[in-house]
């Protein structure tokens, strides 16, 4: 129904605001606090206009399309959608929703619906009429309004709970409701702020199934910020990776995941986390090779191709090897030594870390073989052997933005 | 989450285009009853006047009288015995009460019914109903309320008890329900005996109720005024060798009341400086309280 | 661990005798409103005299007292009544509406001029009466707002600072993102306000209303010093003024005026007991 497109949107909070002293909102404040000691500093730029949480975004996005906003908290995915929803003042750049200019247009007016991750119930209305609110607002004939609000109920399962209040409900339950009062309107743009990190791990797992469903149902573009990069993998179409209100990469989950454009990404989608090791490329003619450990591995010859195209000369890089891609060898001369620090099982893998080159290394390795015979267990202090291949290593950059050197 | 603060929000600044109506009526009543007055009061402490437009300024003249006041200094000492004796009386009682209906005995709610009703009446029809009651006594030893500063005194102690008692239990009680169980469970175990239990496990813990119901029933003492006019008026009175009298039972309100509105209106200004010394005083006493629950917000 | 079972009989008696000591207080703290109905139904030379008797044949006056009381004192009892109920209603509801609009547009807002206003809200609730009762009456008199319909103004303008002192304590408490939500469905400002934010307000606004009621109705010195009392009196000053109009006071008839005073507040504090408390605690530890 909408093509929603950004351009080069920005968002800057004014230092007086934010520096402001004052009690009553001492609240709001320690919450900021909390936020940046929780990971990484954040290292927002701070300009003479203010703290810069968005400098440059663009994106365009397709009708019907499902976007997911994904980077770690601080990194400006909120803002920028809240931009979007007209929560927040857009300080430069433009918005357009299907093909409009929306910057000084009112939240309401924007024909957008939104899901909190609070739910943002309206505590005191009953389901149906949490339901029904948007739509009386918007004048609608009552029994039309009646007609939607039972669909838009037994599409999500909750039509037994439209006349409880929303405390009466569980987490899962209202967070359907929440849906629902976004959905009911049929917005053009429906914006999801973190919707599931509320629910406990399997009622998560059981509406993110849902909400791939619902976009099969409804037309609407969907744009979704998490910080869950499993979240993310699945759900979306298209995945923006952002950073300190930088976007690193725009992709589909298959191409962040097999090509991440610098290292942040690379450490960011995969769990377990991507292996890193200190290498070095060595170009030699048209012919590249990477000595890890003095162990020397051939990229792939499409990898070489790409290599050669940017001209990337011999130099120190940064390796990357996902878990999953790393496999235990018995002797060989392209094998890495390990020790086994600690070994978890996870049922059909057990996940070893390893001690290796100085650093930690994870290794999943397949408790059954195809041929259904058991690997035995690891010792802690063992020392083993492993190797990967050259179709499935990445090479970074070793300055500060760690590009990947095939880009 | 990556929540960002209200600045720049923009629901803001639709909203700013209404403060005419949401913050009007306030700000215009608020400087009408308040602002105004307050300012206006302080200005006319440093005047002689008799209606507030001919207003001559003074400078410190009505500060220097009303601190040389006799009456002034005698309902000082009399509010602070007073507030001081009704702060002990009513806080260990109720205390004592609010400690002996969380044991989980039979009727504890209609108790706690009962001891709270009196806050609700009126301090001028409770002085009235007290002044009945304690004439009723007395009258059968030939003598009343109004005759004597001691029955004024303790007649008021009685009243202020049995008024603000019932409020402080509620507190009270609110703070020993939020003593954990376990905790005095315990101390049970530990081998701690009730009475080490309750001084060492249970006061400890309920100490900002305390200190909420010692800086309340403060200011209620020293603010008193509806009850002390209807129980005794500042009755019985005693002449002073310059002629001018001191009413031995007037607390501190009654005594600026009394100087504002008695027949010499040339002692307004000193009225009004009475009453910028006294809101000093009883302001301190708030001020403090809030300092001292603020500073217990951030320590929690 | 041995005498468990003399333990937990200690203990149930312990209980009892708390029983009957709180019992034995409750009685006492009964009897000052006992001895107003019983002396409410005794002839005025008898009240002094035979205060803790019940009446006898003697001193029986019936329901006279009433009867008296309703004209005695120079002015109709059921009018002070009257106007007790207008000014304590008027002044509530001016005070739960604009207060928590005022409440809601600070805490949200929270520019400069609003934490301003805010503190000075904070300060005037440490500010007692009697630093501007004289100022305020004359302002008042002034403006002309010396009559039961006016003098809520006064009461709203007084009482603002504990009310909004906590209704912005609640807002606060109330999370960001149902207002934003209801922005996106398609409410301005004022429809936020009335249909979101005022009915999640309710709690508060029952216990700022109680605690605004009992203020109200039982003031004394703010009307006395602002309405016309040639017009316009209230139940505290009808009573107070009693004193003043007679030489000797039928104490009978006070006392009847008295119970009929004190009877709505018993009614209003039993049937909504829990309410009452609750706003009272919370009032008390706030302010």
């Amino acid at each position: 129904m909408a093509e929603v497109s950004l351009r080069h949107i920005r968002k800057v909070y004014p230092n007086t605001e934010r520096g402001r002293r004052g009690g009553l909102f001492g609240r709001r404040r320690s919450e900021q606090g909390r936020a940046s000691t929780q990971g990484r500093a954040s290292t927002l730029k701070v300009t003479d206009e203010g703290v810069l949480a968005v400098p440059d975004f663009n994106l365009e996005i397709a009708d019907r399309e499902f976007v997911v906003l994904v980077g770690p908290s601080g990194c400006g995915k909120s803002t920028t959608l809240r931009m979007v929803a007209g929560l927040e003042e857009i300080s430069g750049g433009e918005l357009h929703i299907d093909g409009r200019l929306m910057n000084d247009v009112a939240p309401k007016d924007r024909d957008i619906a939104m899901v909190f991750q609070s739910y943002a119930l309206y505590p005191h209305m009953t389901v149906r009429e949490n339901l029904s609110f948007p739509l009386k607002l918007r004048k609608m004939p009552q029994e039309q309004i009646d007609t939607k609000v039972s669909e838009a109920a037994k599409t999500l399962g909750i039509t037994e709970y439209l006349d409880r209040k929303p405390k009466a409900l569980s987490g899962g339950q209202r967070q359907r409701v929440a849906i629902g009062r976004a959905i009911v309107r049929e917005p053009k743009v429906l914006l999801m702020d973190e919707p599931l990190s509320n629910l406990d791990a399997k009622l998560r797992n059981q509406m993110r199934a849902e909400i791939i469903k619902l976009r099969q149902r409804i037309d609407s573009t969907f744009i979704y910020v998490t910080h869950d990069q499993t979240e993310a993998m699945t759900l979306g179409d298209r995945i923006v990776i952002m950073r300190d209100g930088e976007v690193q990469q725009v992709g589909t989950p298959q191409e962040v995941f097999d090509h991440p454009a610098n290292i942040f990404v690379a450490g960011f989608i995969g769990v377990p986390q991507m292996n890193f090791f200190d290498a070095e490329l060595v170009r030699t003619g048209a012919a590249y090779e990477v000595r890890v450990g003095g162990v020397v591995v051939a990229p792939s010859a499409e990898k070489q191709a790409r290599l050669a195209a940017h001209d990337v000369p011999t130099q120190p890089i940064t390796l990357g090897i996902r878990p999953e891609h790393v496999s235990l060898a018995t002797g060989g001369a392209r094998t890495l030594q390990g020790t086994v620090d600690v070994s978890e099982m996870m049922g059909s893998s057990v996940h070893l870390h390893l001690r290796s080159l100085g650093q930690d290394v994870i290794v999943i390795v397949q408790t059954m073989d195809v041929d259904g015979s058991h690997r035995g267990g690891y010792a802690i202090g063992e020392t083993v052997e492993f190797t990967f291949g050259g179709d499935v290593i990445h090479l970074f950059a070793t300055d500060a933005t760690g590009g990947n050197l095939e880009f | 989450m990556s929540k960002k603060p209200a600045a720049g929000n923009s629901l803001r600044q639709s909203t700013r285009r209404w403060a005419w109506l949401f913050m009007g009526p306030v700000v215009a009543a608020f400087t009408i009853g308040f602002v105004w007055p307050f300012f206006q009061g302080i200005y006319l402490s440093f005047c002689t006047f008799r209606v507030t437009s001919d207003a001559t300024f003074v400078g410190m003249g009505n500060y220097q009288s009303a601190l040389a006041d006799p009456s002034f200094q005698h309902s000082f000492w009399y509010t602070a015995l007073t507030a001081v004796v009704s702060l002990v009386l009513i806080n260990v009682l109720a205390f004592a009460v609010a400690y002996a209906l969380t044991q989980s005995i039979k009727g504890s709610n209609l108790f706690r019914t009962v001891f709270f009703m009196p806050n609700l009446i009126g301090g001028i029809v409770l002085g009235y109903i007290w002044s009945m009651i304690f004439d009723g006594i007395l009258s059968a030893y030939g003598t009343s309320i109004l005759l004597e500063t001691r029955y004024g005194f303790w007649g008021l102690i009685i009243l202020m008890c049995w008024q603000q008692i019932g409020y402080m239990m509620i507190i009270y009680i609110a703070g020993l329900q939020a003593v954990p169980e376990d905790m005095l469970e315990a101390a049970k175990i530990d081998g701690a005996s009730r009475w080490q239990t309750l001084f060492k496990v249970t006061i400890p813990n309920v100490m900002p109720s305390i200190t909420i119901c010692m800086f309340l029933s403060l200011t209620n003492g020293f603010k008193l005024f509806d009850q002390n006019l209807a129980l005794t008026g500042g009755l019985p009175y005693i002449i002073q060798p310059d002629g001018s009298t001191i009413n031995t039972t007037e607390m501190l309100a009654l005594n600026i009341y009394n100087t504002f509105y008695n027949a010499n209106t040339a002692a307004r200004g000193t009225a009004q400086a009475k009453a910028v010394i006294f809101f000093i005083l009883v302001a301190g006493l708030g001020l403090a309280q809030l300092a001292y629950t603020r500073k217990r917000e951030v320590q929690q | 661990m041995m005498h468990t079972e003399q333990t937990l009989v200690a203990e149930r008696r312990r209980k009892t005798i708390l029983s009957v000591v709180l019992a034995i207080i409750c009685v006492i703290y009964v009897l000052p409103v006992a001895a107003v109905v019983v002396n409410s139904f005794k002839l005025n030379t008898f009240v002094k005299t035979e205060t803790f008797a019940l009446p006898t044949e003697q001193s029986f006056a019936g329901f006279s007292n009433f009867i008296t009381g309703m004209t005695f004192g120079n002015y109709p009892f059921l009018k002070s009544a009257l106007y007790s109920v207008v000014i304590t209603i008027l002044s509530t509801g001016l005070i739960l509406l604009f207060c928590s609009m005022a409440a809601w547009y600070i805490a949200r807002v929270n520019s400069r001029a609003c934490r301003a206003i805010y503190y000075l809200c904070v300060f005037s609730m440490v500010v007692p009466f009697q630093m501007v009762m004289f100022t305020l009456s004359k302002t008042a008199d002034t403006l002309k707002l010396n009559t039961p319909w006016t003098i809520p103004i006064v009461y709203l303008g007084f009482g603002a600072g504990l009310a909004i002192f906590m209704f912005v304590g609640f807002v606060k408490s109330i999370p960001l993102e149902i207002e934003e939500a209801a922005a996106i469905d398609g409410c301005g400002p004022l429809r936020t306000f009335f249909s979101v934010v005022l009915p999640m307000l309710k709690p508060t606004l029952i216990s700022v209303g109680i605690l605004e009621i009992m203020w109200v109705w039982n003031d004394y010195l703010l009307p006395v010093l602002v309405l016309d009392l040639n017009e316009y009196r209230t139940i505290p000053i009808h009573i107070q003024y009693l004193k003043g109009s007679y030489g000797t006071v039928d104490l009978g008839a006070t006392m009847a005026l008295i119970l009929l005073s004190i009877v709505p507040v018993i009614i209003f504090y039993l049937a909504c007991q829990k309410h009452i408390i609750k706003g009272v605690a919370a009032g008390a530890v706030k302010g």
